[in-house]
């Protein structure tokens, strides 16, 4: 019964339009009237939950983002993949994904990617002969890389959810070869898409202007060195370097590209604060919540509900991803990670699956949800900025769905993907 | 008098997104800052983390008020999207009710957690009370019940609201 009033609760609020956040603290607040605790004790661990050093990362991998994203670096980067791939025979397509790999080395948000690519992408593409759908089907699909790729904000996220216990440092490790991975199979399959389509080549670059540009998107790579050499050589922690990045971020966007009006900041840093006010307030309304989850065991009974169907933790994992993907169809990626996440973390205990790899198999799979109909911040983002319609876009989006679940099979059978480099730094 | 209060509310989201952007900034600037007295000037300072800490649940609380009031906190409408609009109405007015009760339990609970902290004062800064690091959720609360009365009485923010100034450029 505790259960059904704290997670039953919790589904009534969330069907009825309550934001997730205050559904969270609302749940929580039932389930401590019903199980007779005081609400001193839900209202601390609430304040408890955004009183957390490292969730200060959270702020500033999105600031520096943001800052990259508008200050001309997705243009740059797209440019360094059309050095590269612009050539082929659905060369853009290609380039397309590529940026979006190297702009999660940066953002780690895939709106933010979508938005950044989207914007200097679909618009190329669209001139180029391929059509608008196309064009933003590759652009959304290809943001969820950033999502894997380090630096995440969801990792710190998911690492947060998991009360503290996994690194972020492995976190990031981990989503290297995922994330690469993802794209290799986006790539695959734009490249077959195009030799059915005979999807136009671009003119290749000249070679003397090839420095010229690779040096350009040189200055926003290095922050990747930045926050991953910072953090792997113990000379910062994740929160620092995240901090480090945006104030890197910050001179290389006002003083070296210097395409941004500063007249235009007091509006990045409004949009900023939007969006990590939003997921801090998930934050804290979501230790709340998994506080009255410890204390009714929920983690406990539905670890014993998911070993009464089966021991093997390969049909677990498979179980998992079933109902993340469909709970992803309905909800945001942060709330997933923040709710479910310490509900899973005790069922992996006993099968033995390692905490990292499970994040990284939560986040791509949640990953997918960002893009699917009815909620799909992802999918709304590359619609507005595509300027096509959700019906237009969900209709030819199936072959990215199967090449993102390839990939996901891959991430979750594979454990090595995501074990092999952290387990390299140990 | 409706025109004063949405007025109002404008300025209060204002001050709020303000309030929130200048703490993100100052945080962005205390953390490296004390990078660089740690390795550049062999002197690490104490202070930057918690007090980032703080500003952290400032910004988090009092910009979280805010982005309700921009429609931006994270919903599930599928099901109020898909109901007839009698039936949405009265959705609509669910909604109004849990968030009521949601920002009076920040606002009555958070103060009693002020009082009951206040004589208590933080490690770091002996000089500051605890109650103090609990009094966003308060104040929050409190700014979320006057929007959602805004909300209840007035409706959403007209689109030309300043919490729409924000709006990236159409880059195509």
């Amino acid at each position: 019964m505790d259960t059904l009033v704290l997670l039953g609760g919790f589904a009534v609020l969330c069907a009825l339009g309550v934001p997730v956040a205050y559904a969270l603290g609302l749940a929580a607040l039932f389930g401590a009237l019903w199980a007779d605790i005081p609400l001193e004790a839900v209202m601390l661990r609430i304040s408890d939950g955004t009183d957390d050093f490292v969730l200060l990362a959270i702020p500033f991998f999105v600031l520096a983002g943001a800052i990259m994203a508008e200050g001309g670096m997705a243009a740059r980067l797209v440019m360094l993949a059309k050095v590269f791939v612009g050539f082929i025979r659905g060369g853009m397509a290609v380039v397309n994904v590529l940026a979006s790999t190297l702009f999660g080395c940066i953002s780690g948000s895939s709106v933010a990617d979508t938005s950044a690519i989207g914007s200097v992408m679909i618009p190329q593409m669209v001139k180029q002969g391929y059509t608008r759908v196309f064009a933003t089907n590759v652009t959304i699909c290809g943001s969820v890389q950033a999502l894997l790729i380090p630096p995440s904000h969801n990792a710190v996220i998911y690492s947060v959810a998991a009360g503290g216990t996994i690194s972020v440092a492995s976190l990031f490790l981990a989503g290297v070869f995922p994330g690469m991975l993802f794209g290799i199979c986006l790539i695959g399959l734009v490249l077959w898409t195009a030799r059915r389509r005979n999807m136009p080549k671009s003119e290749p670059i000249p070679l003397k202007e090839v420095p010229r540009i690779v040096l350009e998107a040189l200055w926003g790579l290095i922050t990747i060195v930045i926050i991953i050499g910072g953090i792997l050589s113990g000379v910062f922690t994740p929160t620092e370097s995240a901090a480090v990045a945006c104030v890197y971020a910050f001179l290389v966007t006002f003083f070296v590209y210097r395409d941004y009006k500063w007249r235009d900041l007091p509006h990045l840093v409004h949009r900023v604060v939007k969006t990590v006010a939003m997921v801090m307030m998930l934050i804290g309304f979501s230790v709340g919540f998994g506080y009255m989850m410890a204390l009714m065991q929920i983690p406990a009974k539905v670890t014993a509900f998911f070993l009464s169907i089966s021991e093997n933790k390969y049909v677990f994992l498979m179980l998992v991803n079933i109902l993340l993907l469909l709970l992803g169809t309905f909800m945001d990626l942060a709330p997933m990670l923040l709710i479910c996440t310490p509900i899973f973390l005790p069922v992996i205990a006993k099968l033995g699956i390692d905490p990292v790899h499970f994040g990284m198999i939560m986040i791509l799979n949640l990953g997918i949800g960002l893009i699917t109909p009815p909620v799909g911040p992802t999918l709304f983002v590359g619609c507005a900025i595509g300027k096509v319609t959700i019906e237009q876009v969900t209709k030819e989006l199936w072959p990215f769905y199967g090449a993102m679940c390839i990939a996901l099979l891959l991430v979750t059978y594979i454990p090595a993907l995501s074990l092999w480099l952290p387990g390299l730094m140990k | 008098m409706r025109d004063q209060y949405r007025k109002a509310m404008q300025w209060l989201y204002l001050a709020c997104i303000a309030l929130s952007g200048i703490a993100m900034v100052v945080i962005t600037l205390f953390i490296p800052a004390g990078v660089f007295m740690r390795y550049v000037m062999n002197d690490p300072l104490q202070w930057p983390e918690p007090a980032s800490v703080i500003m952290m649940v400032f910004f988090s609380f009092i910009g979280g008020a805010a982005v309700y009031r921009a429609n931006q906190q994270i919903a599930v409408e599928a099901l109020m999207k898909a109901v007839n609009p009698a039936s949405r109405a009265v959705m609509q007015w669910g909604v109004h009710a849990c968030m009521l009760l949601i920002a009076a339990f920040m606002l009555g609970y958070g103060v009693h957690l002020c009082v009951v902290t206040w004589g208590n004062t933080i490690a770091e800064f002996p000089w500051l009370s605890t109650g103090v690091v609990y009094m966003p959720i308060p104040i929050g609360g409190a700014l979320t019940l006057l929007f959602i009365v805004e909300k209840i009485w007035l409706g959403d923010p007209p689109k030309d609201d300043v919490m729409y100034s924000d709006a990236a450029a159409d880059l195509e």
